[in-house]
């Protein structure tokens, strides 16, 4: 590993929970993990990460804008490469240039979703080239549900400064957020995963929460199509 | 109700639920069925299904109205209330008297009597020793249910555990807290799914829930599927179809 690595993990790793990646390393035969989410339009955060490979392959990502990372995200669906240098060097030529040196054999990307927003991604890496079994995949996705809505909570905290409920639910699972979010959909255009994010950044800009901006819009005292661009 | 009434009732929902449990069912669907079976059996007003998040946090997943008043009642209940005790100790919670139930659960205990419930009975969804979730069921009336109505309320609660965990066959570790997590990312699809219905529809979220839940049985789909073609824009339910 190269001195200089992981020196550009600073996209906010402020609160990084170690527990979140380490569950999939110690279930799944792979070499390591990170998390990261979508905090607000087009802006991530990694929020656990299990190695310094793993941050750096993180870093690696988001700094060219290219690999399965992108691919889980945008398409909301898990990206399984078992064979990086074989695939890797059509598609995501700089990325795979730049991490098989460090010796990474298969890179898989995993969507975290609640419902029908994507709001986040976790990379698994694999010093082998080998690819995981239909049964291994399988409890990938099932921990990547079991994450989501830690993931998000953590989203949500770090974008908006919001302490985390003590009593209560979890602001995440407050239906209001979720029925806002297809209200804005569909007054936007748009799909599920931005209609969260628009939900978040105007919480953001207004200073106030992501609740309060979702029963105005439930209640209908706001409609995102007044709203200026 | 009266008894035969009753027996033929409940027996009859041992039927529905054991035939929806054959066919490829819906999850959050079955649980709205159980807890509206549940409330005419017992003859109460209102029920909420809840289950453990995986941080113990209990989330509603079906409840007898989709309803704000209702919800939030549900939601104190889940924070804390006889539904959170419930939970913690795996043993029914009978509050035979909301109004005189003491001062453990205020935020409840005022919404619940402001919105004219007076008797609480929450039983545990249990297995193997792990309780999953609660069924919660609210009188408008004060008094207990009977030893005998606790009875089929537990196995009636038994059978939305054997739901839950049966939904996909699958025998991976970790399964039962994978089923629940499934079931609740369910309820958050659907969630949306109604914002996405009340705002093409203009109708209330409650009723954009109905709306769905008829198209799914006509349609011969599952809950699930219909809210996905919704948010994802493949199934558009026309307000005239709403009735």
């Amino acid at each position: 590993m190269s001195p200089g690595a992981g020196e550009n993990f600073s996209r906010s790793d402020s609160n990084p929970d170690r527990s979140l990646s380490a569950r999939f390393v110690a279930e799944l035969p792979i070499s390591g993990a990170s998390i990261s989410v979508v905090v607000e339009s087009g802006q991530q955060s990694t929020i656990s990460v299990s190695d310094a490979l793993a941050a750096r392959i993180d870093d690696l990502q988001f700094a060219l804008g290219e690999g399965p990372h992108w691919d889980a995200l945008r398409h909301g669906s898990p990206v399984l490469v078992p064979n990086l240098l074989a695939v890797g060097g059509e598609v995501w030529p700089m990325l795979t240039s730049a991490i098989t040196e460090f010796g990474v054999g298969a890179l898989f990307a995993f969507p975290l979703r609640t419902g029908a927003v994507t709001i986040g991604v976790v990379d698994l890496y694999r010093s082998t080239v080998e690819p995981l079994t239909e049964r291994e995949v399988t409890e990938a996705v099932a921990l990547a549900r079991d994450v989501a809505p830690r993931a998000l909570q953590f989203a949500i905290t770090l974008a908006n400064d919001e302490t985390p409920p003590t009593n209560g639910l979890a602001v995440e699972m407050r239906r209001e957020v979720h029925q806002a979010t297809g209200m804005i959909l569909v007054q936007l255009e748009i799909d599920a995963t931005e209609a969260f994010a628009r939900l978040r950044a105007h919480a953001f800009a207004s200073g106030i929460t992501i609740q309060e901006v979702a029963n105005d819009v439930v209640q209908r005292r706001l409609n995102f199509r007044d709203l200026p661009e | 109700m009266s008894t035969v009434t009753r027996e033929t009732r409940l027996n009859a929902a041992f039927v529905k639920l054991a035939d929806t449990l054959i066919d490829d069912y819906d999850i959050v669907d079955l649980l709205h069925t159980l807890v509206e079976e549940c409330t005419a059996i017992f003859d109460v007003q209102a029920g909420g299904l809840m289950l453990a998040d995986a941080d113990g946090q209990l989330q509603l997943v079906a409840s007898t109205s989709e309803k704000a008043d209702l919800v939030e009642i549900m939601q104190l209940n889940a924070g804390q209330g006889p539904c959170v005790e419930c939970f913690k100790t795996g043993k029914p919670v009978a509050i035979a008297d909301i109004a005189h139930s003491g001062d453990s659960w205020p935020a409840f205990r005022t919404e619940a009597l402001k919105q004219g419930f007076h008797s609480i009975y929450a039983t545990p969804l249990r297995l193997r020793g792990q309780t999953i979730g609660t069924l919660n069921l609210l009188s408008t009336s004060v008094g207990d249910l009977n030893a005998r109505d606790a009875l089929a309320a537990q196995a009636l609660s038994d059978v939305a555990t054997i739901g839950i965990l049966q939904e996909r066959l699958a025998k991976e570790r970790g399964i039962v807290a994978d089923q629940l997590q499934r079931a609740l990312d369910s309820r958050v699809l659907i969630e949306q799914a109604k914002g996405v219905l009340s705002e093409l529809a203009s109708i209330n979220v409650d009723e954009a829930f109905n709306a769905m839940r008829g198209y799914a049985r006509s349609h011969n789909m599952r809950l699930h599927d219909v809210a996905d073609g919704i948010v994802g824009r493949t199934i558009s339910i026309v307000p005239s179809a709403l009735g």
